[in-house]
């Protein structure tokens, strides 16, 4: 479904990612993890439009998707939920959610199942975006990605800023997504929860890709133990 | 005081409504448009000749809207081309020079050109009373109009999905780029939308006072002016500083005199600027 070859990029002359090879295929559960400053923030702004890579491909259901603008790739089918969130601070819930569905009507299923995830946001209905909770903020910008019913739900560290069963909620919301077939590529420091739900996973370090496998493998491996599971 | 209170309501919405098209246009793109005040006289002109050819006074308002309406594209199309290369401070100064040029320009040329012409929409009829005072027909009609702008512009970005695209741009770029939104098109809308914004406020003022052809910058100021206090890039604070610094404007026109009343003006907006720096409703940056 989406296919990364070589990716490079990074801001003013500096390579933040370094030929970056990666894929996710349809219904699957990928996570890309690193720490702080590995990289993995410049690796989907890269991907999607919002940084202009230095060099690399990157293939969508077919289609080549690099130097599109980032409104044109959200549109072919791909939503990304960024760690800052990007919501519309003085727009109501309400609207922030019709939003998501942009060009077209918010449709009454997908509503349902936003809302049937998260309960808060019916109950938060007419509140300004900017005046909730980290977490609400964090379930509100879930909810406005899969308003577009995105093809590809792509989250950069959707758990930052979030107390642990906030994050744990996250996460549990994203199993239930899964669980209907949609495809997530997720980037995360809280490695555990992210391991727990996917089925594959990449670890990036200083800008390039150190190490693949199932979630499983990756989970056994000594050096991903040590620096991510806490593990000595 | 009533009458002059009500005058001054009357005048602010107007400002109001003219203040709106030059806030959307940088709350949207980080352009300020310096040439607002000769896009308002353009169009007045326009009425003016279409009704010096002969055309009906209301063909001949539909014409300047139109002629409102494509200069804002042509702005787009033209100078702001290179301006929205560039970002943050960069694209405000470059916007400020630009577009400071080609309103020189475009006065100049009018001036040379036009000398003595100026655009006064007569409205029939006497005076009506309305809250026991008694109101020039023009202040009414000009008023009526003002409403419904105000009233169609607040449902276009309230109520349809294109102006709250507009106004998720407004809100956040990036997010509005992240749900399929794109930047560029909403301002083309919105610059399209100013045009037609400054052309109505050139017709209703025509109704109440003439439009000279010089009248340019100080429109732009003026527009200006209630665009800072009222917040740059809100609406509704535009109104709301169009509203107050109307009625101020014309308590102080008609008690003290019209070149004090400026002054007056340019005080009360230094004032709100002093205790409230971004404005009565505008967003922290």
């Amino acid at each position: 479904m989406l296919e990364v070859r070589g990716l490079t990029a990074g801001y003013q002359g500096s390579v933040v990612i370094r030929d970056v090879d990666f894929h996710v295929e349809s219904g699957e559960a990928v996570m890309i993890i690193g720490s702080n400053g590995a990289g993995k923030t410049t690796l989907f702004r890269s991907m999607l439009g919002l940084l202009p890579p230095s060099s690399g491909a990157v293939r969508f259901q077919g289609s080549d998707i690099v130097g599109m603008p980032a409104q044109q790739v959200a549109r072919l089918g791909i939503s990304f939920v960024p760690a800052e969130r990007r919501l519309f601070p003085r727009m109501s819930v309400q609207e922030n959610l019709d939003l998501g569905a942009y060009p077209g009507r918010p449709d009454p299923e997908t509503v349902e199942i936003v809302i049937g995830l998260f309960p808060r946001l019916a109950e938060r209905r007419r509140q300004r975006a900017g005046t909730m909770s980290g977490g609400e903020q964090q379930m509100l910008a879930m909810g406005r990605a899969l308003m577009a019913k995105p093809a590809l739900l792509v989250l950069d560290e959707p758990t930052t800023g979030l107390a642990p069963k906030l994050a744990a909620e996250a996460y549990e919301a994203l199993g239930v997504l899964r669980g209907r077939g949609l495809t997530v590529l997720v980037a995360e420091q809280q490695v555990p929860l992210a391991m727990a739900f996917s089925d594959r996973g990449y670890v990036l370090e200083n800008g390039v890709i150190e190490l693949e496998g199932t979630s499983e493998a990756l989970a056994k491996n000594p050096e991903v133990r040590r620096s991510y599971l806490g593990v000595t | 005081m009533i009458a002059n209170i009500l005058d001054g309501v009357v005048l602010g919405l107007q400002f109001g409504l003219l203040a709106a098209g030059l806030t959307l246009v940088y709350g949207l793109g980080g352009v300020l448009n310096l040439a607002y005040g000769q896009m308002a006289v353009v169009s007045a002109m326009a009425v003016l000749f279409a009704i010096d050819a002969g055309a009906p006074i209301l063909s001949a308002v539909g014409i300047g809207l139109a002629v409102g309406v494509v200069l804002g594209l042509i702005l787009d199309q033209t100078i702001l081309r290179p301006i929205y290369r560039l970002q943050g401070e960069a694209r405000v100064l470059l916007s400020l020079l630009l577009t400071l040029g080609a309103a020189f320009i475009v006065d100049g040329y009018l001036t040379w050109r036009y000398p003595t012409e100026g655009l006064t929409l007569r409205i029939g009829g006497g005076p009506m009373d309305i809250l026991g005072v008694p109101m020039r027909r023009g202040s009414i009609v000009a008023s009526g109009i003002t409403l419904v702008a105000l009233g169609t512009l607040f449902a276009f970005f309230r109520g349809t999905t294109l102006g709250r695209a507009v106004r998720s741009v407004i809100e956040d770029e990036e997010g509005a780029r992240l749900v399929g939104i794109d930047p560029r098109r909403m301002l083309r809308i919105i610059l399209a939308l100013s045009g037609f914004l400054a052309a109505l406020v050139a017709v209703t003022q025509s109704m109440v006072r003439p439009i000279t052809v010089s009248a340019g910058f100080s429109i732009t100021v003026f527009a200006l002016i209630v665009t800072v206090v009222g917040g740059l890039g809100s609406v509704t604070g535009a109104m709301l500083a169009g509203i107050i610094l109307g009625t101020i404007s014309n308590i102080a026109a008609s008690y003290i005199g019209t070149f004090l009343s400026l002054i007056i003006l340019l005080g009360a907006a230094a004032v709100t600027i002093l205790i409230r720096p971004s404005g009565l409703l505008g967003v922290r940056e």
